[in-house]
């Protein structure tokens, strides 16, 4: 249908839309407008995807001065597909309707793993192994060699590309990874390095969070793209620990190991080459002393990781004397190495500032806190100069230097931990240096400043108010939307209490208790037994779930669990978890039905969607608090309380909350998907709990919900689902939960959308 | 009055049948119970008919036996011999045994399709009708008659039939009992051990190699049942004795072998989830130290055994399926061909390996995004107005409706239909409850009375409150 939100046509492909998808276009235009940043939330599984993309599409078509690009970043690969499907959907109907495609084109950036076509560099399962491989082939030095040499192997796609595609543009059109592949095998280009180069022209770049948020990244891949864009971070409901993870090194043992033996190697390499061909290693001495640090010349194939910093903190003076020559350089490196791991000889935990750790090398081994900045640059000049063909085996080293220019460049909002051993294990020794970033709006603020306008949406934002903080921006709009339905297609319950009237909680004096875990169990065998197909549980951590197992296996739980469905558990091995996944899928789809046992914040429920029978029940066992003995996340903490004022306990309750909402959430996809949402925990029921679940989950939590024992959930459920299982037709919903053209344009529900927009 | 030609292999008396003192009979064809003083037979089941026996486990106040039906009822006979338990007992035993032998003699395999053609023609008189017009008048045979197409399809479509699959709970369910002097006893029976070998082809294989050549059957399943193979909480000892060591091993195997070929959906491979920063070391790779020292492994093996044992009892399951009714094409069997796919693919192992892999791949993965950003209820569904869906509430109706094709085509000619036939669809139509329709309520009415009246409904409530008056 085609319509118009506040004055903008707007086509959208579907012939009915959702009342609360039109709100949320009318959301978004409004931050367009105001070319600020806003912070939407939505329930999962109401077409927020296509809501977005059909207004800011129309949008650019209609004010192609204001807005001249989009940049969609979502978190995984799956959902990075699926937005590539929703936008080919719509340029469809764009052409159906006007009978030619919009002239946009929309690309896709993912790694060179999942876009080379090189017959043999391709076949590499791991992603760092492709990095390595194709860089060995591409390569400006190489390349070079080539010429010389037809012998020298290079990548003919990479050729092919550098030749002639360049001159010319994507015709306009929306390109998925496979499309990608398939143009360049068409053509003979690379699709990785064509995509890289697309994204500078494209109006609508697809990719994942990292090549915006990640600097390392961010300054080698999007560098040069327009100001004047839109930038949407999907699912971004966990987007201050991307920025976290992005700043952070984690420095263990095998690190130190591994980076020796990488110096070792580069030694004899630069020894080799002095006798060889000195030229060469006094070529780069006088670029370095000439200040061109980064020499001009650079290509785009040479640099796979760039510098670990933010740009504005780049420094751009000439690298110091002291590191300029190689052998300096890489026995400064040396020292540095051997001055960190004596640093993990420890046997108790350390905690110190930036500033102490700088104040520490410096009287220790002598090394100032300039030199160290230029670690990281220094050394990818270095592997440059030595023309170095596969650097995956130094990845350990390029950790290193990453963390000595870290670690010189910023002092506030970034603490460093080093822990001798695992608290799980005190016996085992496994000392890890933890350089931690604080603070998320450090790599979130350029991205702020940059771009004129910023949508952070996600299904699960709530509290929204946290965010704005966290982040350290101004939203120029903030809403969440709850969802309109014809039916309770969720069905959100407090279970509090077992049938012996035993309340269940997994705080940690009484999660081991037996009773506890009786309970859990029971209440898992019951509803396994009264609901079809599939179940998911979430426990709070890995270690509860084994535990939990274990004892459910004595307490005979597994065994009456398995007269209903299969039961399949989440492990720590991811292959195996997907394996297991598969066949849960399949177990649900021939109608054996199945258990899924699962863990809060891990892999699965962050990524995995079980829509329709395929989630039918989901269970979340206690409150996923993050483990609060991290000294990690103490150092957080403390930080956002004297930095942003936030209260532990409220930052605490805040996260615990929105990955419980995340996790339920899993079960829902669309208003015809119906789900039962259990919270086996007693905590859940207390006001601050209860107030942080999303709105669309907490206006169907009624007070009668909220202090269940597991024979009333049980019987709820049951009555429940037989109302569930009724036909459902398009008819019940028109006119409450989905509209036609004419119902939108309406005057009362005109009034129905602006009242249902929840501002904050 | 039972035919005098029958044999009474056995009487008994003092049997009680709902609370009726009488005598049991154990005849050459049946069984039969007479209530005391009475002449007539009360209870006669041919041995065709009856399934199996069961007997009340020793120790039980009441000696009884039960009989069940291939239809699914049961007759329960209670001995209540005036000499004692032991007599009863006794009495019962003979009885056993008896029928122990006489059973397997009447357990003749009907074959299926006859039973099937035979139960169509008794369910519908009109087919039956027309058997007797034109077979057994020897207008056409048997053979031609059952090959037109209408009935082809009806006793095709039919004739599939799914096999049983296998409980998830079946090894939990041979709960052990005690003997009473520190022994345990576990209760096998052929269903337990077809479904072992069914899920765990190890120990199958293990079955055949030791049975009976090495050990005795009961001898090989006491060791089943000692092994950590069993007993999921125990650390597989590396000792040669354990007989199920290598089960495990085996297991392990078939399951890599397994994780090996299935090429995983887009939406499951966790792996591929997340893009990893180019040239750093991974998170894996960083906490791999870690691993190794895990400190409760007996908790993460039987997660593992866990998920291996719901997989197998899958794969038993899905195995007897898609054998039986390959031309199902449910997504079970698509699944089963991509893994050939990958399998062949595997094999050529080289130059062939793109182009498949190109060509099925982005179909099956587009297919899988496309019906996952999908919103039914968004689309008009305009595109199947030309196709209606022809729904069907009773489908042999539409088959064998007046208008049917045999009446039309070979027969006509010939031998007009039986004008009775005709006739008798029809009553069928007018008496059905097409026509006479009594009064009923909405589904979604009536779902909701239910609700209300179900334990927590607000009309039970009500009920519940007044009763704690």
């Amino acid at each position: 249908m085609k319509l118009t939100v506040d004055g903008l046509l707007v086509y959208f492909p579907y012939d009915y839309i959702y009342p609360e998808q039109y709100a949320y276009m009318l959301e978004l235009k409004r931050a367009l407008d105001a070319k600020g940043h806003g912070l939407l939330e939505m329930p999962s599984g109401t077409g927020k995807t296509i809501s977005l993309l059909s207004l800011i599409v129309a949008y650019m078509i209609q004010n192609p001065h204001h807005v001249r690009k989009l940049i969609y970043c979502s978190r995984t690969v799956p959902e990075i597909e699926k937005v590539l499907e929703e936008l080919k959907n719509l340029f469809n109907y764009y052409e159906k309707s006007q009978g030619e495609k919009p002239n946009l084109t929309g690309v896709v950036l993912s790694s060179r793993k999942n876009l080379c076509i090189h017959p043999d560099v391709s076949r590499e399962r791991e992603g760092k192994l492709v990095d390595g491989k194709c860089h060995a082939l591409t390569a400006s030095y190489i390349r070079d060699r080539h010429e010389r040499d037809s012998s020298v192997p290079i990548c003919q796609f990479y050729e092919g590309f550098n030749r002639e595609g360049k001159e010319s543009m994507l015709p306009y059109g929306v390109y998925t990874m496979d499309d990608m592949k398939q143009y360049g095998a068409d053509r003979n280009w690379c699709p990785y390095f064509l995509a890289r180069f697309a994204i500078i022209h494209a109006e609508i770049v697809v990719y994942s969070y990292h090549y915006l948020l990640d600097p390392k990244i961010a300054e080698v891949v999007s560098k040069e793209l327009n100001r004047e864009a839109v930038v949407v971070f999907d699912e971004a409901h966990n987007i201050d620990n991307v920025c976290i993870d992005s700043l952070s090194v984690k420095i263990t043992r095998r690190t130190i190991d591994k980076s020796s033996q990488a110096l070792q190697q580069l030694e004899k390499t630069v020894a080799e080459i002095r006798d060889e061909d000195a030229a060469r290693l006094t070529m780069e001495y006088e670029q370095l002393v000439a200040g061109l640090k980064d020499a001009a010349i650079q290509r785009e194939t040479d640099t796979i990781l760039g510098n670990p910093i933010l740009p504005d903190e780049v420094l751009n003076e000439v690298v110091p004397g002291n590191i300029r020559n190689a052998e300096h350089f890489l026995s400064f490196l040396k020292r540095f190495i051997e001055y960190v791991k004596t640093r993990l000889r420890i046997q108790h935990v350390v905690q110190e500032s930036p500033a102490g750790f700088l104040k520490d090398v410096s009287s220790r081994v002598c090394i100032e806190r300039k030199p160290l900045r230029f670690c990281a640059s220094r050394l990818a000049s270095l592997m440059r100069t030595l023309q170095i063909p596969d650097p995956s085996h130094l990845s350990s080293l390029v950790l290193i230097t990453h963390l000595a220019t870290l670690v010189s460049t910023y002092t506030k909002g970034f603490t460093i931990i080093i822990e001798p051993f695992d608290d799980k294990t005190p016996n085992v020794s496994n000392p890890i240096l933890h350089f931690s970033c604080m603070d998320s709006s450090i790599a979130m603020r350029p991205v702020f400043a940059r771009f004129q306008t910023v949508i952070i949406t996600s299904g699960t934002l709530s509290p929204l108010d946290m965010y704005p903080k966290i982040l350290d921006f101004n939203p120029v709009i903030m809403s969440s939307f709850t969802m309109t339905l014809a039916r309770p297609c969720i069905l959100p319950m407090i279970v509090s209490k077992g049938s012996d009237q035993v309340a269940i909680s997994s705080k940690y004096e009484t999660r081991e208790d037996v009773a506890v875990i009786r309970n859990y169990g029971q209440l898992l065998v019951e509803m396994s037994a009264c609901v079809p197909d599939g179940v998911v549980c979430f426990f709070t951590s890995y270690l509860y779930l084994e535990s939990v197992v274990g004892a459910w296996y004595d307490q005979g739980v597994v065994a009456s669990l398995q007269r209903h469905k299969l039961l399949f558990i989440e492990t720590q091995d991811s292959a195996e978890t997907s394996f297991a996944l598969i066949n849960y899928i399949k177990a649900c789809e021939s109608g054996r039905g199945a258990v899924l046992l699962s863990v809060a914040r891990g892999k699965v429920s962050e990524g995995v969607d079980f829509e329709h029978h395929l989630g039918r029940a989901v269970l979340m066992f206690g409150i996923p608090y993050v483990f609060t003995q991290s000294r990690i996340l103490k150092a957080r903490l403390d930080y956002l309380r004297e930095n942003f004022q936030i209260r532990e306990n409220d930052f605490l309750t805040f996260d615990a909350m929105r990955h419980a909402a995340q996790c339920v959430g899993r079960a829902l996809r669309g208003k015809t998907d119906y789900g039962i949402m259990v919270f086996a925990d007693k905590r859940f029921s207390r006001a601050d709990k209860r107030s942080k679940l999303p709105r669309w989950i907490q206006e169907h939590l009624r007070d009668s919900l909220c202090n269940l024992s597991t024979e009333e959930a049980v019987q709820i459920c049951k009555r429940w689902l037989r109302q569930m299982a009724q036909p459902f037709t398009r008819e019940d919903q028109l006119g409450v939960s989905l509209l036609t053209l004419q119902q939108l344009q309406s005057q009362e529900q005109q009034d129905k959308i602006e009242k249902q927009v929840i501002q904050k | 009055m039972t035919t005098s030609s029958e044999d009474v292999l056995l009487s008994v008396n003092c049997v009680r049948y709902k609370k009726g003192d009488g005598t049991l009979y154990v005849m050459n064809q049946r069984l039969a119970w007479m209530l005391e003083h009475r002449d007539t037979v009360a209870v006669s089941h041919k041995y065709a008919d009856i399934k199996t026996q069961k007997i009340s486990p020793a120790g039980k106040a009441k000696i009884q036996l039960q009989v069940v039906l291939h239809d699914g009822t049961c007759s329960t006979f209670h001995f209540v011999n005036p000499g004692g338990p032991e007599a009863q007992a006794k009495d019962r035993d003979q009885v056993m045994v008896l029928l122990q032998n006489l059973l397997p003699k009447f357990k003749r395999q009907i074959d299926g399709e006859l039973e099937m053609k035979s139960k169509l023609l008794s369910l519908h008189p009109t087919l039956k009708h027309l058997y007797e017009d034109l077979v057994i008048s020897k207008v056409i045979n048997s053979e031609e008659y059952w090959n037109t197409p209408t009935l082809k399809q009806y006793t095709e479509s039919s004739n599939i039939k799914q096999e049983a699959g296998v409980s998830g709970a079946f090894l939990a369910d041979i709960q052990p009992q005690t003997d009473g002097c520190n022994g345990l006893k576990y209760n096998l029976t052929q269903d337990i051990i077809d479904a072992i070998f069914k899920t765990y082809p190890a120990v199958r294989k293990k079955h055949i190699d030791y049975v009976p050549n090495k050990m005795t059957e009961a001898e090989f399943w006491t060791k089943f049942f000692q092994s950590h193979y069993f007993h999921r909480d125990r650390i597989a000892s590396s000792s040669s004795k354990d007989l199920f060591g290598e089960c495990a091993k085996l297991d392990d195997h078939a399951i890599a072998s397994a994780m090996r070929h299935t090429t995983l959906d887009l939406t499951v491979d966790l792996n591929k989830f997340i893009e990893h920063v180019p040239l750093l070391p991974t998170e894996e790779e960083a906490s791999n130290e870690k691993d190794r020292s895990d400190n409760n492994s007996i908790h993460r093996n039987m997660i593992k055994r866990f998920n291996q044992h719901s997989i197998m009892v899958l794969k038993a399951s899905q195995k007897s399926n898609s054998s039986n009714n390959s031309n199902s094409s449910s997504s079970k069997t698509s699944n089963n061909n991509n893994k050939v796919i990958e399998n062949g693919v595997k094999d050529t192992n080289g130059v062939s390996k793109r182009p498949a892999e190109h060509s099925t791949e982005p179909i099956e993965k587009k297919k899988r995004i496309l019906e996952q950003i999908h919103y039914e209820d968004l689309v008009a569904d305009q595109g199947n107005d030309d196709v209606q869906e022809l729904k069907l509430s009773k489908v042999e109706r539409y088959l064998l409706g007046p208008s049917y094709q045999i009446s039309q085509t070979s027969v006509q000619t010939s031998h007009p239909p039986p004008l009775s036939a005709l006739a008798s669809v029809c009553q069928a139509w007018s008496s059905g409850q097409q026509c006479q329709r009594p009064a009923r309520v909405s589904a979604g009415a009536a779902v909701g009375a239910l609700g209300e009246l179900s334990p927590g409904g607000a009309l039970m409530r009500h009920h519940h409150a007044a009763s704690m008056n």
